[in-house]
């Protein structure tokens, strides 16, 4: 801003308009060091409207009354009952400990499958483009979609995969995937890991990409195998990758209910309860937002340790 | 250590062909260099003869054994690449003695060979930091000391000077050169750089289209260079090309360029068949003498660009520039009229048709 | 282009783009209101019928043009939630009578008691019909058509066992019972133990003995009884073993279609699925309805309504137009042969072309002896976050009817804490 220092430079009579010029006091503002400031407000200002704002709602909603169908006592403090009443709240630690059931077992399978998956396409075989596209078809269909799509499938009376099973002899009957609690989590998570794992073979592709095929052609001439290669090479390079996608995949599974709000709805008994389904049941069919809101924040802090955890042992950030 | 043989190598992809019968042979302890502008097929020659790439048809023949059908691993070559590859999760010492970590090589015998290589290197002081904290210059060694402890039968570097700034490059040349004197290995180098193949090589091929141009001594490719592809890709400032036609004049052959004539006394090459029709004569910008001698050239000054040891001064003669490399002391006006001798002998003469020496 | 724009001619140039934009549509389309409405329709049938009603409205009130927009069930109530505390409310709604409660709470819907007064056709429906829409005097909508609990029976089935249809618990079981045949994958009855089942545990427990809502108001359960009639209930799947294996995660599309494909001799639901059924398997013939049976206390069958709620005071003159619009007689009549609904109006009711018909006669008389569903603020998230829960875990194995009982209690208790 060449125009405020000219300005500055000037002798000092200054006519009114001068002193009230806005272009004048804009340009010597340009020339402060809060001028960065300045320039840092709509973003500030943006980030607090849509990050900050429902944050701080939702954990001040926490230490509120807030029940949409008795409006009478809504809106009082009630310090930590909301918190007191969940340590004696057996669902909660049920779906807690399914939580890290579902989220452990999805991602382990979504991150071995979607590798495996990312390696093979990443060989330009014939007709890998057209593999490419296809391997990602499930992470596009909407959870609705794929949710009912599999529910279907897995019926207990007109579902093909019950069919093919019993055809091919590994069950004698079909089998009612969903209303058995032994099987019921399994089966969510085969579910939830079929429409995610493509997300990390997107995002393994694309860092695949980035490491030099120099790696490789010095890893065969020394002498290293396919899985040395796979441990000393690929692994490594993709480290900060497989960290994003671990943490995003995690916070999704622990925020989404919605896959299975079709497929069990946590039935049956509660054994595929999660915390995110018990955070919306409470939210929409029991109306108490403030509890809602407690197990919401629960969740959030526990996401923020894991994601803490994972970086400091993953060792994203060094190097 | 080992004698290279290649002989018939062609490779394609798909319909596009980017090698075209591919002949060499190289001395037990021979550096050969593979010497051509990008996508001339220097890299894929080298990955076949690694292994790394099949190749089309051919044979390559590592000493006695042909080794057409054996893994890079089993070939007993070492490789440097551009980019060093250097496996980023592993400190230098792991890096270096990876080769025969995978052979099964003892512990101890694998340590002493990583000792003996980071000494040749004197990257000792490095052996346990990770490739990450290592200049380029320093990564470039340990690749090096990688290829070098397992006493390979072969070498080949991939351009392995071209990621380093210009002092390293030649002081890393200088360390090529004489790993090469110390060791006796044979060793293909492929590069762009015509000083690399020239400093380095005992024989260079040049590639071009994925054709071998010429394959000789850095000697021969310099004063005798087979066709105007390689006599302008080498030496720089690159050859003069002066079109004109061949007469006899006397007992002197002379080459008249419009107005111009260059008498060609002491000629090597047989011109006999081409008295009468065009032909470019090939002039190296250092051939050129200030005053008279038995061939002269007259022309306008165009422009001076003094390099600090030589000036180089460009003329214009009948409309066609030349460089001449002079002295530094020799510093022409602008728009002076200037006569230069021509040391007739160095001159190579091409056919304007084929490109090729005549 | 040389135009020269200087900021003055480029606002002016905006400006009376923006007046004429603003002018435009309504001269264009002044004649015609446009209004939304959500409705949870999921099957082809129920489509079909809201289509027919649209088509009638269209030709009747070419002024008022309706959108409508499928909210699925399940997600409902987050929706509407969302939409009244977000201010994207749409014009109407369709609001089933154990929602009443919760949407007037969060202060979803508008008073409509004077215009329910002022309609002609208010005659045409029984005072009782508006009794799970009005609280403290007040109206908040109109009923659509009738939920009309029944149950569906394989009539051949049942001729074969020289059974007729069942008219109390005790004769259901033993048909439920002796129509099961394992080794042909029959079972006497479909039990809706997934999403959407949990009313039918409610019916059980008052058809036991134990009404939720006493009339006096107080709200509360009979531990004994509860245990009673989770045990009769649960028992037909752990003990008769009369019920499919996957009843913990049946819901409406797996119940329905159980029936149709011959894996079930009995089901409970409603009205609305007559078509559904019927497009399978033949009336009469293969199949045929009964009213639900009587309990060993009282005779429980739900009479719910849809009622069509205004939500939004924009455009509340068409969207009232639209909402009496179901209670013309050609409305709920095409909307009833397309999905098996009953009308609402009592006028509508006695068409001939339902009375005429024997198939109905089940529903017919139960909108003479049904009731309406219990009805308290928290009473849906109740049934559906405990009892539903409660009844799969005695269906799983993982609780006694004793254990459930007491989650039921308890949980009631907390919602109306």
């Amino acid at each position: 801003m060449s125009r405020g220092r000219a300005m500055a430079a000037l002798p000092p009579p200054r006519s009114t308009w001068d002193a009230i010029n806005p272009l004048r006091l804009l340009g010597e503002l340009s020339e402060t060091r809060y001028w960065m400031y300045l320039l840092l407000l709509p973003s500030a200002l943006l980030i607090t409207a849509i990050v900050l704002f429902p944050t701080v709602y939702g954990f001040q909603l926490s230490f509120t009354e807030m029940r949409l169908n008795r409006p009478a006592g809504n809106g009082a403090f009630v310090g930590l009952k909301h918190y007191q009443r969940m340590l004696a709240d057996p669902i909660f630690w049920l779906s807690l400990r399914n939580t890290a059931v579902w989220v452990t077992f999805s991602i382990v399978i979504e991150f071995v499958v979607g590798l495996v998956a990312a390696l093979a396409l990443n060989r330009n075989l014939p007709g890998g483009k057209i593999l490419a596209v296809l391997i990602l078809v499930p992470y596009f269909l909407p959870n609705v979609v794929a949710g009912n799509m599999w529910a279907l499938m897995l019926d207990s009376r007109v579902g093909v995969i019950n069919d093919i099973l019993v055809r091919i002899g590994l069950l004698h009957e079909y089998k009612a995937w969903f209303a058995d609690p032994n099987t019921a989590m399994a089966t969510a998570i085969f579910v939830e890991a079929w429409h995610s794992f493509p997300f990390f073979t997107l995002l393994i592709m694309a860092g695949l990409k980035g490491i030099p095929a120099d790696l490789y052609k010095a890893a065969d001439i020394d002498g290293a195998g396919a899985f040395a290669q796979l441990r000393l090479i690929t692994l490594p390079m993709l480290r900060t990758i497989i960290a994003a996608a671990v943490i995003l995949r995690v916070i999704g599974l622990v925020n989404s209910p919605d896959l299975l709000l079709i497929l069990t709805q946590g039935g049956p008994g509660r054994s595929t309860q999660v915390l995110s389904l018990y955070a919306f049941q409470n939210a929409y069919s029991d109306f108490n937002f403030g509890y809602a809101g407690a197990l919401s924040v629960v969740m959030f802090v526990l996401l923020m340790l894991f994601a803490w955890a994972y970086i400091r042992l993953s060792k994203v950030n060094q190097d | 250590m080992a004698t290279l043989s290649i002989k018939g190598v062609r490779k394609s992809f798909g319909a596009v062909e980017v090698l075209k019968t591919i002949d060499i042979e190289l001395e037990d302890g021979g550096f050969l260099v593979l010497l051509g502008p990008s996508g001339c097929g220097k890299s894929t020659l080298l990955s076949i003869i690694a292994g790394l790439e099949p190749s089309s048809g051919g044979d390559v023949i590592i000493g006695e054994r042909n080794v057409n059908d054996v893994h890079p691993k089993d070939r007993n070559i070492a490789m440097v690449f551009q980019s060093y590859a250097l496996y980023p999760t592993m400190p230098v010492r792991r890096n270096i003695g990876f080769g025969l970590e995978m052979r099964k090589v003892p512990a101890a015998e694998r340590d002493a060979a990583v000792q003996r290589a980071a000494e040749l290197l004197q990257i000792e002081h490095l052996l346990d930091r990770k490739p990450g904290q290592l200049s380029g210059g320093q990564r470039q060694r340990v690749a090096m000391g990688r290829a070098i402890v397992r006493d390979p039968d072969l070498f080949l570097f991939d351009e392995p000077l071209s990621n380093l700034d210009a002092k390293l490059r030649v002081e890393m040349r200088t360390e090529i050169k004489r790993l090469h004197d110390r060791l006796g290995t044979s060793i293909v180098y492929v590069t762009h750089d015509q000083i690399e193949a020239m400093t380095l090589g005992t024989k260079v091929a040049v590639m071009k289209g994925g054709v071998i141009q010429q394959i000789a001594d850095p000697q021969t490719i310099y004063e005798k260079p087979a066709n105007m592809f390689v006599a302008g890709f080498i030496g720089s400032p690159t050859m003069n090309f002066l079109s004109g036609t061949l007469e006899r004049s006397g007992g002197t052959i002379v080459l008249r360029h419009g107005e111009a004539l260059l008498a060609l006394p002491g000629l090597e090459q047989d011109v006999g068949a081409h008295i009468g029709k065009s032909v470019v004569a090939g002039i190296r910008p250092e051939t050129f003498h200030p005053g008279e001698g038995q061939g002269t050239l007259t022309g306008t000054v165009d422009v001076v660009e003094p390099t600090g040891p030589d000036t180089m001064v460009i003329l214009s003669i009948g409309g066609q520039l030349l460089t001449a490399r002079l002295g530094s002391r020799d510093r022409p006006k602008l728009g002076d009229t200037m006569t230069l001798a021509v040391d007739t002998a160095a001159i190579n003469l091409f056919d304007p048709d084929t490109g090729d020496r005549i | 282009m040389t135009a020269k724009f200087d900021r003055r001619s480029v606002l002016k140039l905006g400006g009376g783009m923006l007046a004429a934009s603003a002018l435009l549509p309504h001269q264009a389309f002044a004649q015609q209101t446009a209004i939304n409405y959500w409705h949870t329709f999921t099957s082809q049938s129920e489509a079909a019928g809201l289509q027919a009603v649209l088509d009638l409205f269209k030709a009747a009130h070419p002024d008022v043009a309706v959108t409508p927009e499928n909210i699925p069930n399940p997600e409902f109530m987050a929706k509407i939630t969302a939409a009244v505390v977000g201010g994207s409310r749409p014009n109407v709604t369709m609001v089933s009578s154990e929602r009443f409660e919760d949407l007037l709470a969060m202060g979803a819907l508008s008073d409509m008691t004077d215009r329910i007064a002022g309609w002609e056709r208010r005659g045409d429906f029984d005072d009782k019909r508006f009794a799970s829409i009005t609280k403290d005097g007040k109206s908040y909508g109109v009923p659509g058509f009738t939920f009309v609990d029944w149950g569906y029976y394989r009539k051949d089935w049942f001729d074969e066992a020289g059974l007729a249809a069942p008219t109390t618990y005790d004769e259901f079981r033993d048909a439920a019972i002796k129509l099961t045949d394992a080794s042909k994958g029959r079972f006497g009855f479909g039990l809706r133990g997934g999403p959407g089942g949990q009313n039918f545990v409610v019916n059980v427990i008052e058809a036991f003995g134990s009404p939720v809502k006493k009339e006096d108001g107080t709200i509360g359960l009979d531990r004994d009884i509860v245990v009673k009639a989770l045990d009769w209930y649960a028992g037909l799947l752990v003990k008769d073993k009369a019920v499919p294996p996957s009843a913990a995660n049946d819901g409406f599309q797996q119940v329905i279609s159980g029936f149709q494909t011959g894996q079930t001799a009995m089901i409970w639901h409603h009205t609305g699925s007559y078509q559904d059924i019927a497009s399978k398997l033949k009336p009469g013939v293969e199949f045929g309805t009964f009213a639900m049976p009587a309990g060993p206390a009282t005779r429980v069958a739900r009479l719910a309504y849809a009622y069509n709620c205004i939500t939004n005071d924009e455009n509340a003159d068409a969207a009232w137009e639209w909402i009496k619009f179901w209670g013309e007689p050609d409305a709920a009549v095409a909307f009833l042969e397309k999905t098996g609904y009953m009308p609402a109006s009592t006028v509508a009711a006695q068409d001939q072309r339902i009375v005429g018909n024997p198939m109905y006669k089940a529903a017919a008389d139960t909108l003479g002896f049904g009731i309406p569903q219990p009805s308290f603020p928290g009473a849906a998230g109740w049934a559906q976050n405990t009892v539903l829960p409660a009844l799969q875990q005695i269906l799983i194995g993982q609780a006694t009817p004793d254990q459930a009982a007491d989650q039921i209690i308890e949980g009631l208790a907390a919602a109306i804490a």
